[in-house]
């Protein structure tokens, strides 16, 4: 009996080892199947992370910081008064605009730049655009305005190759809210673009002045504004646009309801090697006309005045980069932009004024400079002495050191 | 410029595009020499007429689909430009 016990007990002691043993051995050593199978789950999960989706945010946007030192003479009477300034940053030299990029698919895209700056917290652009078809964008919105070329495409400081914005620019405002349709279309070895929209427009002040009318329109009149461009050279280094803007601006009931101005923008840009230099040459001409009006004295209410509402400004710039170097001298730039400002003779903010500026800039890479501009810019009063009080004759010599990037 | 009014700068306007739109649909669209042109050619060509070229290592090539819808709003690029330009620097 002990003998017959003692074999079952070694049969099932090796039974239970031998099964221990597989088992075992099978968990340690997987079979190149479940390898595969394996690999095949973690590369499944990894794909589900990394899948891209419709939507994609993307934030950008720009810092500008800068150092300005200024020092004005002004002379009146045959006196002269002479002022010094000194200060990190102006409505110039510095900003800080994040920028929010929104895409959903191909076919959708929202932008949104706020904007700190010397003039407090605001907002540059907040706009959805629809990519509708090949040629054509439809865009609504609080956007920059089709009309002309610098505010909508060169005023941003990491694009600017001088530190400050040339005068007379500001009106019509840079942006506002309304509708546009734009696209670029070959033509054959040239090719064209349009950028047309109806916007709010502006606001007719009792001066004679304008602003932009905001949000809530002054009146139910429309603006209408649009560009159209072509670029006639094969290698797109030329491009000549025309603008024009057309709107009431008077206050709806008011007595310039009927009230219009009318403005048209003519602008260039053409790039060109040089070697071994690269050339750069833009520039732009606004004409802006209101309809002639009586405006009330703001010294007697019983009595008004007249006076032909008309301004031009413009700017011409060239610039000089050795880019064909092969060393430092390459991310240097040089630029010189004259521009002018005429506002309406005896009015009440009628003036002359030019503005020279020159700058050399240092391109730290692509998207991030730091530029010296010297600008000198001359100021001729030309109100009306019964209106507001004549200011003389001003000269404005400024020096200014700015960083710019883009982010 | 001061006799112009709202009517006749739309109907200019609307004239000027009409006539480039029947000019770009009647046959002329696009050269074979523009259309041969590739993503690297358009990039050094269309970019650094306002800024300089960026470099293809900036952006991921997700951020570089949403910069280039981007940028054919500020630039008014062709559709065809903007597809390769974003096809280069994807890359």
């Amino acid at each position: 009996m002990k003998s017959t016990f003692k074999i079952l007990t070694m049969g099932l002691t090796t039974l239970m080892v031998t099964f221990l043993v597989e088992t075992g051995f099978a968990q340690q050593a997987p079979t190149a199947q479940d390898t595969l199978m394996d690999r095949i789950t973690a590369l499944e999960q990894q794909a589900f992370i990394q899948k891209r989706g419709e939507d994609h945010f993307m934030l950008a946007g720009l810092t500008t910081f800068g150092l300005v030192t200024n020092k004005t003479v002004n002379t009146l009477g045959g006196v002269r008064t002479t002022t010094r300034t000194s200060s990190f940053g102006n409505a110039d030299t510095y900003e800080f605009s994040p920028m929010l990029l929104w895409r959903h698919g191909d076919k959708f895209l929202m932008e949104f730049e706020p904007a700190f700056s010397n003039d407090g917290l605001g907002v540059n652009w907040a706009d959805v655009s629809y990519f509708a078809a090949p040629g054509l964008i439809i865009r609504g919105g609080y956007m920059v305005i089709p009309f002309g070329l610098y505010n909508k495409r060169l005023a941003a400081g990491w694009i600017d190759k001088l530190a400050t914005d040339p005068i007379g620019l500001d009106i019509p405002a840079s942006a506002d809210y309304g509708f546009e349709v734009m696209g670029g279309l070959p033509l054959g070895d040239m090719k064209w673009s349009y950028d047309v929209g109806v916007f709010n427009g502006m606001q007719l002040l009792p001066d004679g002045e304008l602003q932009g009318a905001g949000i809530t329109d002054n009146n139910i009149n429309k603006t209408f504004s649009g560009r159209i461009a072509i670029l006639p050279l094969s290698n797109s280094a030329l491009e000549l646009g025309v603008s024009a803007l057309s709107g009431k601006v008077g206050d709806e009931g008011s007595a310039y309801t009927a009230s219009r101005a009318n403005m048209y923008a003519f602008d260039l840009n053409f790039i060109q090697p040089v070697k071994p230099f690269s050339v750069n040459i833009k520039g732009q001409y606004n004409i802006m006309n209101v309809d002639r009006a009586n405006y009330v004295n703001p010294n007697d209410n019983t009595q008004s005045y007249s006076y032909n509402n008309h301004s031009t400004s413009g700017f011409g710039q060239i610039s000089l980069r050795p880019a064909f170097l092969n060393n430092t001298l390459k991310n240097f730039e040089l630029t010189y932009r004259y521009a002018s400002s005429i506002t309406p003779v005896m009015s009440a903010w009628g003036q002359n004024q030019t503005q020279s500026t020159m700058g050399l800039a240092y391109w730290i890479n692509w998207r991030t400079v730091l530029k010296v501009s010297r600008e000198i810019v001359n100021t001729n009063s030309t109100v009306n002495p019964a209106i507001t009080p004549y200011t003389g004759i001003s000269n404005s010599n400024s020096w200014y050191l700015q960083f710019s990037i883009q982010l | 410029m001061k006799t112009l009014n709202k009517k006749n700068i739309i109907g200019i306007l609307v004239a000027s595009v009409g006539i480039l739109l029947f000019l770009s649909i009647s046959g002329c669209f696009v050269s074979e020499k523009v259309a041969a042109k590739g993503g690297a050619q358009l990039w050094a060509e269309n970019c650094q007429r306002c800024h300089n070229m960026p470099s293809p290592s900036t952006f991921s090539p997700d951020q570089w689909e949403t910069v280039g819808l981007h940028m054919q709003t500020r630039a008014q690029l062709t559709t065809p430009e903007r597809d390769k330009i974003v096809e280069f620097l994807k890359q």
